[in-house]
């Protein structure tokens, strides 16, 4: 059985023609693409950092050697 | 397709020729994405709007610069009647890709008929305040508002459906299940669409539902779906086109109410029209008709005028001829006292002039110095002339010539008064010439003025005679 007030609940107003403006503005345009590239460069970040560290720590212990 | 790295463009190889970038997962995310752009592209050529919105939402998730699958989602907006969403998606892939874009084009289809635009705000506006008046508990306000926008706009969905569950609420099941069937003629597979469907029929006949099914696929069968270029055409197979004897009689049936229509509607206006012209006419008419009534009026009452003093100037003017008379009996008067002056002997030419004068006619006009002249001229002449006048007179009346004898006698009575004897054979003439009338009054003139004479005495007895033969 169809509950009217719940149904009435799922519609909406919809965008008038000035407010399109602001909605195409306001949209989120991220996509899959987007985030893997920078799920990409985030990792090539961290590798860069990881990288260096390892270096760091044998100079340290270098210095802990003398 | 590019890489993401350095923007060249990609081969084969999983990776980047010109960077040497990993792009497996990309080309497979690309590769997911043009997925779900077929499939979209597949389910909006069934007319299964909501399936191919999904598809190519997914699509554009994946990738945001399908710029293919944009543009379509923008027509399915517009076809499901959300014009603002398909300009939003249009707007969108114009700025992704600035030229060699259809979208461009169908902006411009909107945005070039601004009539078109104002209908399109005015339907959401109306939409909007339906919505309001559903939430308000004003169902009968929102229904009148969802059947303008529909009229406006009939492919908004959800105006169809919000129309249909306020039918479902007021329990008009008939009136919902068309406005669902209309949403399916729009997107064959909307879920919601397909929820109150059920709903309805439930209600209406519950064994209807499952027949519902087998109806629905029967109906699928008549219609042939086909593709051409970028659009969809459903083409139904049992439209039955109409034939010439239909076409002739639809012909006839409008030419009627054509007729019909101009009988009682321009006709009566026409007619109205017309009276009216012709009532001013008339009253024209009439007005100028009144004003000659008026001049007629005005000139029968100067006739009036002129008759009457042409009739005092007749007055006048017989006045005058009197008076001319009187200048011709003074003209008269004066030839026969010049006759008598030039020859007293001419008692005949005197007397001519004389008896042209007329004594009575004259009456009281003539002046006393013509009267004493007439009378003078009269004395001198008048005893030798009723002499002469009395024998021609008296001789006539021994030959019987009574006639001929009447104008002598009376002449001769006439200068010479004293005659008695003139005046009583005149007496006699008339007598005998049958004037009874002219005779008594001559006897009686004999009685009166010769009285004791023996003609007096024969006077009263022939008088006696005339009265007793009376």
């Amino acid at each position: 059985m169809i509950n009217f007030e719940e149904e009435l609940k799922k519609f909406h107003l919809s965008l008038e023609v000035e407010d399109a403006e602001e909605a195409i503005y306001n949209q989120d345009l991220t996509d899959m693409a987007d985030i893997f590239v920078k799920m990409i460069k985030d990792i090539e970040e961290h590798e860069t950092t990881v990288q260096s560290k390892p270096k760091n720590h044998n100079a340290m212990s270098r210095m802990e050697e003398e | 397709m590019i890489c993401y790295n350095c923007g060249c463009r990609l081969s084969e190889h999983d990776f980047c020729t010109g960077c040497g970038a990993d792009v497996s997962i990309y080309k497979k995310i690309m590769y997911i994405s043009n997925r779900f752009y077929n499939d979209g592209l597949e389910k909006a050529g069934v007319r299964d709007l909501t399936g191919a919105l999904t598809s190519l939402r997914q699509s554009l998730k994946f990738n945001k610069n399908n710029i293919e699958a944009r543009n379509l989602l923008g027509l399915v907006y517009f076809e499901m009647g959300e014009v603002v969403a398909a300009l939003s998606e249009w707007v969108i892939s114009k700025n992704l890709r600035p030229k060699k874009n259809i979208a461009d084009d169908y902006i411009d289809m909107i945005q070039s008929n601004q009539a078109r635009l104002d209908s399109i705000n005015q339907t959401i506006k109306k939409y909007n305040q339906a919505l309001l008046y559903c939430n308000q508990g004003s169902s009968d306000l929102a229904v009148i508002q969802l059947k303008k926008v529909l009229s406006l706009n009939p492919k908004l969905i959800r105006a169809h459906q919000l129309l249909a569950l306020l039918y479902i609420n007021g329990e008009e099941w008939e009136k919902a299940r068309k406005e669902l069937n209309k949403c399916i003629q729009i997107d064959t597979n909307n879920t919601t669409t397909m929820r109150y469907l059920k709903e309805v029929e439930n209600m209406l006949i519950p064994e209807e539902g499952v027949k519902a099914a087998s109806k629905k696929k029967s109906q699928s069968k008549d219609a042939v779906t086909y593709q051409s270029g970028n659009e969809t055409i459903i083409q139904p197979l049992n439209m039955k086109e109409s034939k010439g004897v239909s076409t002739f009689v639809n012909m006839g049936i409008g030419i009627v109410i054509g007729i019909a229509i101009a009988c009682f509607l321009i006709l009566p206006a026409r007619i109205q029209a017309a009276k009216s012209t012709i009532n001013d006419e008339l009253r024209v008419v009439s007005e100028q008709l009144d004003a000659k009534t008026a001049t007629i009026d005005e000139m029968e009452q100067q006739v009036n005028n002129l008759t009457e003093e042409t009739a005092k100037l007749q007055e006048d003017l017989d006045g005058y001829v009197g008076t001319d008379g009187a200048l011709q009996a003074t003209d008269k008067l004066l030839l026969a006292s010049g006759a008598y002056l030039k020859n007293a002997a001419d008692i005949v030419t005197v007397s001519e002039y004389l008896d042209q004068i007329d004594l009575e006619s004259l009456g009281t006009s003539a002046s006393e110095s013509f009267t004493a002249l007439y009378d003078t001229l009269t004395g001198l002449i008048g005893p030798e002339l009723a002499k002469t006048y009395f024998d021609e007179g008296y001789n006539d009346y021994r030959q019987e010539k009574y006639a001929s004898a009447i104008p002598k006698l009376a002449k001769a009575y006439q200068y010479d008064q004293t005659n008695g004897d003139a005046l009583y054979y005149l007496a006699n003439c008339y007598r005998r010439n049958g004037n009874v009338d002219k005779a008594k009054e001559a006897y009686a003139k004999v009685i009166e003025l010769f009285p004791g004479t023996k003609k007096a005495s024969e006077s009263g007895t022939y008088l006696a005679e005339i009265n007793n033969g009376n």
